[in-house]
Formats: C-alpha cells, sequence, structure tokens
C-alpha cells in the first residue's frame, strides 16, 4: 500500500509526457497489476524501450528492494535495485505468492501476451468482463465472477476501477481504456523489438528486392544469348 | 597486378590446386540447360544451414545450457542482447526455411528420378544429411528450456526407451543416469554443435557425389551433346542469385513480419516438470512423423511406423523398378506422387492437431497411402504403366 | 551469402558480341557490389550480438562506497568497482613524507601524473582527493595483474606495490618507478568524499566529467 502510494505521488508529479498507449500501460502495471504479477524477465532499462526516461526508470528501480548476498552474520541481505535488474516479482518467493493469492500463482507479464490463449483481445476481453454476479450465484472461495471465462468465474479479482490511475497525459482512466493501455503495455513486454523489426523488415525486404530486379535483368541477359542461334 | 598474382596463383597452384579445382567444379561446371526452379532448392538449403550455423555460433556465446538458467540466457537473447533478437530470429526462421527446402528438394528428386542410378549415393548423403538435420533441430529445439522443450525432449527421449535392444541404452546414455535435468541439457547442447557440424561435412559429400555423376534434369535424359549443357558461371551462378533473392525474401518476411506463426507461444514460458501444456504439437516440420506416430495404437507400432516411413526412402532407388527417370513421362505416377506429397501435407496438418476423429483417419488415410506408394507402386506400377515415348534430347520441347 | 555475390568476375563464355556484353558488365559488377553489400550489411547484427547486454544497460549507477573508519593507518582495504579491485589506504605521516622527499621525483616514470590516469582532483602530489586517503585501481599498467601492497615496516616507512607478474614497482600514490616494465601508473578511479569517513567511488565532484573510459590505460 504505502509503495502504491509513493509510486502514485511520484507519477502526479512527475513526467506529463506518457502518451503511447504502451506508456500508460506501464502506468498502470506499475500502480496496480505491480503488487501481485512478476515481470521476470524485463529488466528497468528495457524500459527505454517505451520511451521512459532514464531518471524515471532509475527512480522506478531504487523503489525496490533485491536480494543482494549475505551480510556478516550469514543473513540474507537487499539492496535497492539498479536499472540493469529485473523487474522481479513483488513476492520474495513463489510459495509467498500463492499463499497471498489463495493458493493460485499470477502469470508472470513477460510473455503472458504470447503465452495467453486468445493473445492481447483476450486479456483486454477478460479485464473488462467484470461485472456484478446475477443474485443466487455460487462463486468457489477466492474466486470473482467474470463473464469472459469458461465457468464464469477467475481468481484474480477485479484489478481495474474507473478513475483509479490518474494518468499522466490527462486520459480519462476508464476501464477499457486502461485495459487497452495495459495490454499493449503486455504486448510489448511480450515482443520487445517489434518497432525495430518491422523497420528493419522492410529495409532488408526492399534490398531483397532491388537485388532480384538487377538479378533478373541480369539473368534474362545471360540466359539469351542460349536462345539466339548462334 | 598481372604478373605478380599470376605468380603467385601458380605458386599456389602447384601445392594446392584449389583455383583450378574451384574454377572445374563452380565455374566451368557443365550443368544441363534445361533445369527449372526446383534445382534452386538445393543452393536455398545450402544458404539456410550457412545461415543457421552462423546465427547458432552467435547464438551459443550468450546461451548457458543449464537448467536453471537456459530460458533465461534465451530472454536476455531475446531482450537485453544488441541485435539479439535478429540472431536469434535467423536462427529461428532459418530452420523452417531449411526444412522446406529440404522437403521440395527431396519431392523434385522422386519427381524427376534423380535418386535412380548412377545417382544413388548422392540420394542416400542426401537422406543422410536429413536425418542428420531432424537430429540438429530437435536437440536445438530443446534448448531454450521452454515448456515445449521440455515435453517434447520427454515425449522423445521415453519413445526412444520403448525401441527393442538399444532404446534404454540410448535413452541413458543421453540421459547421464538422472531425468531430464542438467547432465541432459548439457549432452544435447553438446549434440546440437556436433550434428550441426556434421551436417556440414555430409554437404561436402552430397555435392561431392554431385559432380560425380552431374545434376539430373527435368527430362531425366543424360545430356549428350555439347550444348546440352552451359557452364555453371554465368548461368546458375544468375539463375540461382535471382532464386536466393526471393528465397530470401520469404525468408526475411517470416522473421521481421511474422515471426509467431512458426513457433509454438507455450515455448515462452519455462519448462514446468509438474505441469504438461494442455495441446504439445511438434514444430511443423516434424508434423508428418509425429502424426504417423500417433496414427497407430500401439506405441512401439506407432514409432517403427514413423522411423519406416523415413527408412523407406533410404531403398528408393532399388525399390523404384522403372527404367524411365521423369515423371513426365509416366502418366500414372505422375498423378500418384503429387497424391504422395498431398498425403505428406495432410499428415503435417493432422499432427499440428488432436488425435482424434477427422484428423486420426485423415492421418491413418495418408500413413497408408505412404507405404502404398513406395512398397507397391514404385516397385509394381511399371508392370503396368507404359511410359510416354522419351524425346531424343534434353532440349527437345515438351510435348 | 556469398551466392548473392557470385555472378560477379566476367564471363567465361566469349563475348556474344557488341554492344551487349559492355552494358552486361556494368550490371554484373553492380549486382555483385550490391550483394557483397548486403552480405556485410548482414555481418552487423552478428558482430552486433557480441556487444552483449552491454547496449541495454542504461543508467546504471556504479557507485561503490566506503566506510574509512575501518582501516587503520598504513593499512589498506580493497574493494570492488565494475569488477576491478581497487585499493583505498589511510596514508600515515611517514608515508605522506617519502612521497615528497628529495630525490623521490628521479626514480619515477611520471612524477608530476602528467599522464592521464587519474581525474584533475586527484592530478597532485599524493594523487588522490585528500592527502590522507589514497584510491588507486590495483591493476599493474604492464600486463594486468594485481600488485601486492607492501605495507610500511620500521625500516621501510614508505610502503609500495609490488607486481607478482614481472617486478613492477609503484609507490604508495601508485607511481611506476623506473627500471621496471610497468609504463604508467596506476590508474585512479573518480572519488568523492562524502564524509570524513565515508568516500564514494565512481563519481568525482572535483572533476565531474571524468570517464576512466578515456585514461590513458587500464
Amino acid at each position: 500500500m504505502k509503495r502504491f502510494f509513493i509510486a502514485t505521488l511520484l507519477l502526479a508529479g512527475g513526467s506529463a509526457h506518457a502518451s503511447t498507449p504502451e506508456q500508460r500501460g506501464f502506468q498502470v502495471f506499475r500502480q496496480i497489476c505491480s503488487s501481485c504479477h512478476s515481470l521476470n524477465y524485463v529488466t528497468y532499462s528495457d524500459l527505454t524501450g517505451l520511451g521512459v526516461s532514464v531518471p524515471d526508470i532509475k527512480s522506478y528501480a531504487s523503489q525496490h528492494q533485491v536480494p543482494d548476498g549475505l551480510d556478516e552474520d550469514g543473513d540474507p541481505k537487499t539492496r535497492p535495485a539498479h536499472p540493469s535488474d529485473h523487474i522481479g516479482s513483488p513476492y520474495p518467493s513463489e510459495s509467498m505468492a500463492r499463499m497471498a493469492n489463495h493458493g493460485g500463482l499470477p502469470p508472470d507479464f513477460s510473455r503472458l501476451a504470447l503465452t495467453q490463449e486468445g493473445g492481447p483481445q483476450r486479456i483486454i476481453h477478460i479485464l473488462k468482463s467484470y461485472t456484478a454476479p446475477p443474485a443466487g450465484t455460487k462463486l468457489p472461495l477466492g474466486a470473482f465472477y467474470n463473464t469472459a471465462m469458461p465457468h464464469l468465474h477467475i481468481a484474480m479479482p477485479q484489478p481495474l476501477h474507473d478513475g483509479q490511475v490518474k494518468y499522466a497525459d490527462g486520459t480519462t482512466a476508464t476501464i477499457p481504456q486502461m485495459a487497452n493501455d495495459v495490454t499493449a503495455f503486455l504486448n510489448w513486454t511480450a515482443r520487445p523489438h517489434l518497432k525495430a523489426r518491422h523497420q528493419t523488415g522492410i529495409f532488408v525486404l526492399a534490398y531483397l528486392a532491388g537485388l532480384a530486379v538487377l538479378l533478373g535483368i541480369l539473368k534474362r541477359r545471360v540466359w539469351k544469348r542460349l536462345k539466339s542461334p548462334e | 597486378m598481372t604478373e605478380r598474382s599470376n605468380s603467385l596463383s601458380e605458386w599456389l597452384e602447384a601445392r594446392l590446386p584449389v583455383i583450378s579445382a574451384f574454377r572445374r567444379e563452380y565455374v566451368d561446371f557443365a550443368m544441363p540447360r534445361n533445369l527449372n526452379y526446383l534445382w534452386n532448392f538445393g543452393a536455398f538449403a545450402t544458404i539456410a544451414l550457412g545461415l543457421l550455423i552462423l546465427s547458432g555460433i552467435f547464438l551459443a556465446l550468450n546461451y548457458t545450457p543449464t537448467v536453471t538458467e537456459a530460458f533465461a540466457s534465451i530472454e536476455m537473447i531475446d531482450r537485453q542482447v544488441s541485435s539479439g533478437w535478429l540472431v536469434r530470429a535467423i536462427h529461428m526462421g532459418g530452420v523452417s526455411m531449411l526444412f522446406a527446402s529440404l522437403y521440395v528438394h527431396i519431392g523434385r528428386g522422386l519427381y524427376y528420378g534423380s535418386y535412380k542410378a548412377p545417382r544413388e549415393l548422392l540420394w542416400l548423403t542426401g537422406l543422410g544429411l536429413l536425418l542428420l538435420v531432424m537430429t540438429t533441430a530437435f536437440a536445438g529445439y530443446i534448448l531454450p528450456w521452454g515448456q515445449m522443450s521440455y515435453w517434447g525432449a520427454t515425449v522423445v527421449i521415453n519413445a526412444l526407451n520403448s525401441l527393442p535392444v538399444i532404446g534404454k541404452p540410448l535413452a541413458a546414455w543421453l540421459l547421464g543416469g538422472e531425468g531430464l535435468g542438467n547432465t541432459a541439457l548439457h549432452r544435447i547442447y553438446v549434440l546440437h554443435f556436433v550434428t550441426a557440424f556434421s551436417i556440414v561435412g555430409f554437404v561436402v559429400l552430397h555435392v561431392a557425389a554431385l559432380h560425380v555423376a552431374g545434376s539430373n534434369n527435368p527430362t531425366g535424359i543424360e545430356p549428350a551433346k555439347p550444348d546440352d549443357t552451359v557452364p555453371f558461371h554465368p548461368y546458375y551462378t544468375t539463375k540461382d542469385g535471382l532464386g536466393l533473392c526471393l528465397f530470401l525474401m520469404v525468408y526475411a518476411g517470416l522473421i521481421f513480419f511474422a515471426p509467431d506463426i512458426l513457433t509454438l507461444a507455450d515455448n515462452y514460458a519455462q519448462a514446468n516438470p509438474l505441469v504438461t501444456p494442455r495441446d504439445i504439437t511438434p514444430e511443423w516440420y516434424f508434423a508428418p512423423f509425429y502424426a504417423i506416430l500417433r496414427a497407430v495404437p500401439s506405441k512401439l507400432g506407432g514409432l517403427l511406423l514413423a522411423a519406416g516411413s523415413l527408412g523407406v526412402l533410404f531403398a528408393v532407388p532399388w525399390l523404384d523398378a522403372s527404367p524411365v527417370r521423369s515423371a513426365r513421362y509416366r502418366p500414372i505416377l505422375r498423378i500418384a506422387l503429387p497424391i504422395l506429397f498431398l498425403a505428406f501435407i495432410a499428415l503435417g496438418a493432422a499432427g499440428m492437431h488432436p488425435p482424434t476423429g477427422f484428423w486420426l483417419w485423415i492421418s491413418r488415410i495418408a500413413v497408408t497411402y505412404w507405404y502404398l506408394y513406395f512398397l507397391i507402386l514404385l516397385p509394381y506400377l511399371p508392370r503396368v504403366e507404359i511410359p510416354k515415348p522419351l524425346p531424343s534430347s534434353l532440349q527437345e520441347p515438351r510435348g | 551469402m556469398t551466392q548473392d555475390g557470385a555472378p560477379t568476375s566476367s564471363s567465361t563464355q566469349c563475348s556474344s558480341g557488341k554492344g551487349g556484353t559492355r552494358r552486361r558488365d556494368v550490371l554484373a559488377t553492380v549486382t555483385a557490389g550490391v550483394g557483397c553489400a548486403g552480405a556485410c550489411a548482414l555481418a552487423y547484427p552478428f558482430l552486433d550480438s557480441l556487444n552483449g547486454t552491454r547496449n541495454s544497460r542504461v543508467g546504471e549507477d556504479d557507485t561503490v562506497d566506503v566506510d574509512l573508519s575501518a582501516i587503520p593507518p598504513g593499512q589498506q582495504t580493497v574493494v570492488t568497482w565494475r569488477g576491478w579491485p581497487v585499493f583505498v589506504q589511510r596514508r600515515t605521516a611517514a608515508m605522506l613524507a617519502s612521497l615528497q622527499a628529495p630525490g623521490a621525483a628521479q626514480r619515477l616514470r611520471d612524477p608530476e601524473s602528467k599522464i592521464l590516469q587519474q581525474p584533475k582532483d586527484a592530478t597532485n602530489w599524493h594523487r588522490s582527493v585528500v592527502p590522507e586517503i589514497g584510491v588507486l585501481i590495483g591493476i599493474c599498467t604492464h600486463l594486468g595483474c594485481v600488485p601486492s601492497y607492501d605495507t610500511p615496516s620500521p625500516a621501510d616507512q614508505s610502503g609500495k606495490y609490488a607486481c607478482p607478474c614481472h617486478g613492477s614497482q609503484f609507490d604508495i600514490a601508485g607511481r611506476a618507478y623506473k627500471n621496471a616494465p610497468a609504463p604508467y601508473n596506476l590508474p585512479v578511479p573518480p572519488v568523492t568524499m562524502v564524509s570524513e569517513t565515508h568516500l564514494r567511488i565512481g563519481l568525482s565532484k572535483g572533476d565531474p566529467d571524468f570517464d576512466i573510459a578515456n585514461i590513458q590505460q587500464i
């Protein structure tokens, strides 16, 4: 709770240039999702790929503690995270994470948009499908009503509420808005170099097409010698 | 320039005649003049192999072959290593491009009878290459230690275990006396390298065999007159070059714009020995053989039938009783063989779907046809099939 | 890839005539050039991947704080900074005197620290921010071994560093002696005194633009 509060304060006073859906989604992750979900393979400095500034990354990292070997008494030590550390899990261990979540393990976010069946669209759909259960619905312990799920319940309590996040760029934080934004962020964590991939691809294809044209002309000229009678 | 470089090349030539050998085998080498674009796929496979080896070496520099670190090191390559995502994409896309080229290459060999005398060894070394490529691909797929890696390896090692006599010791040697863990991963990593470089050796053999017999051609008639052939350069360098450009465009389209379609998303989750993913499906290039494995309701039977479907290819030069090489002049084979290709594709599709109902029957029909083709049609069809008259020269226009 | 560049050399066929050959040769050269350029471009991602994760590590805050109260006079403690061993010494009056002793400079290769091996605020006779505290990167400038510290003894109160590998010698301020192989003084990292008893390695208040990567040799 305390961390949540500090983060909100920092963001409220901080940069006002969060504008892409991914950046807003990162804000949602940072303030809401990251209290349960891990990002085990993404480092703080990876966030530069979203356009997050280096000072912001440093301050974000330094709010988290990471294990740092043993102290002189042999007890585990921690230190503030460096930008090169993985963002990791809010829980110190998997069993702690399960204990805090009725035995379920909140899935890691690193590749969720890839591994989740149905992909990003499905994630948006789940996030938007929380409603009040119809009268008389009996839900299992630790389950929440969600119309997107096959059995109409999910282990995750409704994460998003209207106005829960105060977007730095002034966008109104409705549930659909936040669902779209956070999914854009998840899509980025799952496909981190997508933009560079597409840009490089266009270059490479254009180059190969050019080379193919050259070789095509060359090949025709070479082979024409055979067809013409000598 | 001339005098010194001449004396240098003479000096080299007298000691190691590489320049004249290169000229003989790759510049002046006589090629039938009527090869179509299907003859490009060997060059495609070579290029894909080259890119795989190159990218593989650079991936290996950042990869850690331990159970705890393997998955994280792959994630690091994909996320944090400079251009690591691109090197890995080249490697991952390369496998599919290599298999696709090989399958077309083999299909072309079947269609134009390129396995017939005097090219039997060319065919056999090629099949040896296919087996090595498959082993390498399988070993490589385990290395990221994702869910599909782990469970694919589990399934294959258990299948290996069920082989009579050799199965148990082979599996035990691979695993090093424990379950699928650090020891096995390390061995599989080394296996991946050893087989990868053996492939290069086999390619040399394959090409050497090719250069003894020379290329087959769409008519299946050996070149007779001098003008039936053209020198490799510049005719086939330009033709292969053009084909390669188009091949590389497909390759690039795949790795830059559709990297997800050829990989299974489940492999982006770290291996978990306690949870098997819901649908384990192999990579597409193994799917046909996987479908055969599942088409038979017997463990050993499925295994033998799957292995036999490849094994039977080795016997093709001796199974095919027809003296006519090219299917162009064999009216029945010309229909029977494309059906075999369809059966192979159907098996592939069946291998990617759950083995129930429709897909199970598709795979059973297809595998039956597969064996029917090789064991019945190839040896006995020539008794009833009347071949079309062969042209007198490979240059004669198709009629 | 080489295949791209393969249709390069001039035709082995005798030219079939007139203007066509010349034009094709130009075209062949251009095609070969473009193909080779592509092959070279292909090398980029492979070579770039050799940089490892270096380029993705931004904003790394690599400072190390050292508590000086634990170091007795005449002794040193070793900490690691960027993976290098860093010697932090507390110098005695006798050690400081030895640095300024008459005739000492003649035996040194670079007594004035003219070669860039230290930040500006350590370019002085004691090669440190404050005379009593010396900070040196413990990597011999000859071939990279870690010199060992000879603590001051009653016989020799100045103390010195001696490299076990090839006998290079440095005075207590890390200045290389003549007649030994090490060509440069030991590097001094950027240092800031946070308080009387704490210093921070990795940041130089007196020379904020100092970058350890720019020094003569590490």
